[in-house]
């Protein structure tokens, strides 16, 4: 059974379509990455996987391990497992880091069936992926993303993707406004999560995160669908290229 | 005879007065006051404590220091009518001091604060309300008298006995000398049928400086009149208050604090919320006079509501009659940010909780700054389970 499995999903913001006709399956242990011109749909589509008010499927179905994704609350897709990386994640002064890691990890072990986090383990295995993050300690007692810069915010993501441990991660323009240190360090990060059982969805415009992150698959998302499919090489084809030349095969 | 105030009184349309119609006028008889089994809230240490019974000082249930800078006047020991011991400013005419005169010609007793100059002092003053508003009203009623350079705290509470409607008229006037320093904390937890209507009148001189911060959760009725003027060079005053209305509660507050004279200093900041049908009014005037040169203020006034019968009127108000001035005001009333929910939704968050939270992280911007010795842990914990959630947000307070 694949982990995702979306077929020909269309989708509206604002009454305007966005997605005309998505399809693309996901299997555990699979890394995806999506790419795409400005405007081609590529927000929208983790958007919809995440839930997000406003966006209305309008037609095609979406499958999650086996069941439809569509049905469930956005609350819901986190705790069966799915994870946005945000691609401008927002500021929430007075709730602290990691009151919501803590509330986050909860909430997927409930619906696990599991007890909560013991405290003192919580704290020790949060420290560990920051160490990996290169994230000082101070950030946990600082309000959620408040007053981080652009590069903070990212990792702050892939820091909240690590400790929550999802089945199905989709990053959307994680490499976006990181230099090339913090872009490895966030590589390095969705690599340790990179598993058999587990599965990434990556957005991204540019092709130096794949150096990084080696995808399995690359798809280019244009006018609202997948116009092409291929390995890494295709994403080295387009960065020389450009994305014309999809645009008038497609 | 007093002309009390009405919703046709512009700096009274917010204010839920029915409550105050229907009370008896007369103060508590002392006979008809709860003798026993009064539940307070625990003593903040570091604090001398006084505590009132419907107004009245309850010795028995105090521990005030053996050289406190506070006294308890009575009208009837003073040798004089009780209007006499009235703080001049409060004698002024206008219907804003309505309910003050009114707690000058029915309460019986004032706790009289008076540190001398460069003393230190600090009071934690619990005002219990134990009777029905149909066997009388409380006065509680201050004075703090601050000397030269003195540094005072002041911890107020305001509490009542279970689901009794008591009615409660409180008045505080403060008088701070050159360079004497307030810290005011007041925290009103009534229960949820009483009504409470409070006059703060402050005097601050040069140098001066008053920090007044105000947590309002309880009482069906809640009106606070603050009418504060920065007397002398360089006098500050920085106002803060958070309330949450829910439900039926309808919590209003007219500030106004006059700049008169140069460089004084004002930071006024409001965070209010209102659930269900709760009601919210705060009106923040601010006078700049002529004679009040480089004066400095800042207004920040803030409503969250949440809920389709929640409402909310944040007036900032400025009057500058001088050229030479900074001031800067903003206020809006906002629902909860939906890119903030979806994004702790998409953590997994119940809605119920991130719901919670965001309305803890707006009006966190306020209890935050109350810091008189534990009292803030006490409002989280109040906050907290106003919010509903305090189980979960429970870790939320436990900072690391």
């Amino acid at each position: 059974m694949s982990l995702l499995k979306i077929e020909n999903l269309s989708a509206t913001v604002g009454g305007k379509k966005v997605l005309n006709g998505v399809s693309l399956t996901l299997n555990a242990g699979e890394v995806h990455a999506i790419m795409g011109p400005n405007g081609s749909g590529k927000s929208t589509l983790s958007y919809v996987l995440a839930g997000r008010p406003g966006y209305e499927i309008t037609g095609g179905s979406v499958q999650f391990e086996g069941k439809d994704l569509t049905t469930l609350a956005p609350e819901e897709r986190a705790r069966a497992g799915l994870f946005l990386g945000f691609q401008y994640p927002v500021e929430i002064p007075g709730v602290n880091n990691v009151y919501l890691l803590k509330a986050a990890v909860n909430a997927r072990r409930k619906a696990l069936g599991l007890t909560e986090v013991d405290a003192y383990e919580f704290l020790q295995m949060v420290r560990g992926k920051m160490k990996l993050m290169q994230m000082d300690e101070s950030f946990l007692s600082r309000g959620v993303n408040e007053g981080f810069s652009g590069g903070e915010k990212k990792r702050n993501e892939i820091l909240q993707m690590l400790v929550i441990e999802p089945r199905l991660a989709v990053l959307d323009e994680t490499d976006s406004g990181l230099d090339i240190d913090a872009l490895k360090v966030v590589a390095r990060g969705v690599n340790s999560l990179r598993s058999a059982d587990r599965g990434v969805l990556l957005i991204t415009h540019y092709q130096r995160l794949l150096d990084h992150v080696v995808p399995d698959f690359v798809h280019v998302l244009a006018r609202g669908r997948i116009a092409k499919t291929g390995d890494k090489s295709l994403a080295l084809e387009l960065e020389q290229r450009g994305y014309d030349w999809v645009l008038e095969v497609a | 005879m007093i002309t009390m105030p009405t919703n046709r009184d512009e700096n009274w349309r917010y204010a839920n007065l029915r409550p105050l119609a229907r009370a008896r006028p007369e103060a508590v008889d002392p006979a008809a006051s709860a003798a026993a089994g009064i539940s307070l809230p625990a003593a903040i240490a570091g604090f001398e404590h006084w505590v009132f019974v419907d107004g009245r000082f309850a010795r028995n249930l105090s521990t005030p220091s053996a050289d406190s800078c506070a006294t308890l006047l009575h009208a009837r020991e003073a040798g004089q009518s009780f209007d006499d011991i009235l703080d001049a400013s409060l004698a002024t005419e206008g219907v804003d001091f309505a309910l003050a005169r009114l707690n000058g010609s029915r309460g019986d007793e004032v706790l009289h604060i008076a540190p001398a100059d460069g003393a230190t002092a600090a009071l934690e003053l619990t005002f219990v309300a134990t009777a029905a508003a149909s066997t009388g009203t409380s006065y509680p009623r201050v004075q703090d008298h601050a000397g030269r350079g003195s540094r005072l705290r002041i911890i107020e509470r305001h509490v009542s006995e279970g689901s009794l409607d008591s009615n409660i008229n409180a008045a505080f006037d403060v008088a701070l000398r050159a360079d004497a320093t307030l810290d005011h904390c007041r925290l009103q937890n009534c229960g949820e049928a009483a009504s409470i209507y409070d006059t703060l009148v402050a005097h601050v001189g040069e140098r001066a400086s008053y920090r007044l911060r105000s947590v309002v959760l309880g009482g069906i009725a809640s009106r606070s009149t603050q009418l504060i003027r920065l007397a002398g060079r360089g006098a500050r005053c920085e106002l803060t208050a958070a309330s949450i209305a829910q439900g039926p509660q309808a919590h209003d507050t007219f500030a106004e604090i006059e700049h008169a004279a140069p460089e004084t200093v004002t930071r006024e900041l409001y965070r209010g919320i209102a659930t269900g049908r709760g009601k919210l009014g705060f009106n923040g005037k601010m006078v700049v006079a002529q004679n009040a040169p480089g004066a400095d203020s800042e207004q920040s006034l803030k409503t969250l509501l949440n809920g389709p019968g929640a409402e909310a009127s944040v007036r900032p108000q400025l009057e500058i009659y001088t050229d030479r001035v900074r001031a800067v005001h903003g206020a809006t009333t906002g629902k909860l940010d939906e890119q903030m929910l979806f994004y702790m939704l998409s953590r997994g968050l119940d809605r119920r909780e991130a719901q919670a939270l965001l309305q803890w992280a707006f009006i966190e911007d306020a209890v935050s700054r109350v810091d008189c010795g534990g009292l803030r842990q006490e409002i989280e914990r109040l906050v907290a389970a106003q919010l509903q959630e305090v189980s979960s947000l429970d870790g939320l307070l436990n900072r690391p």
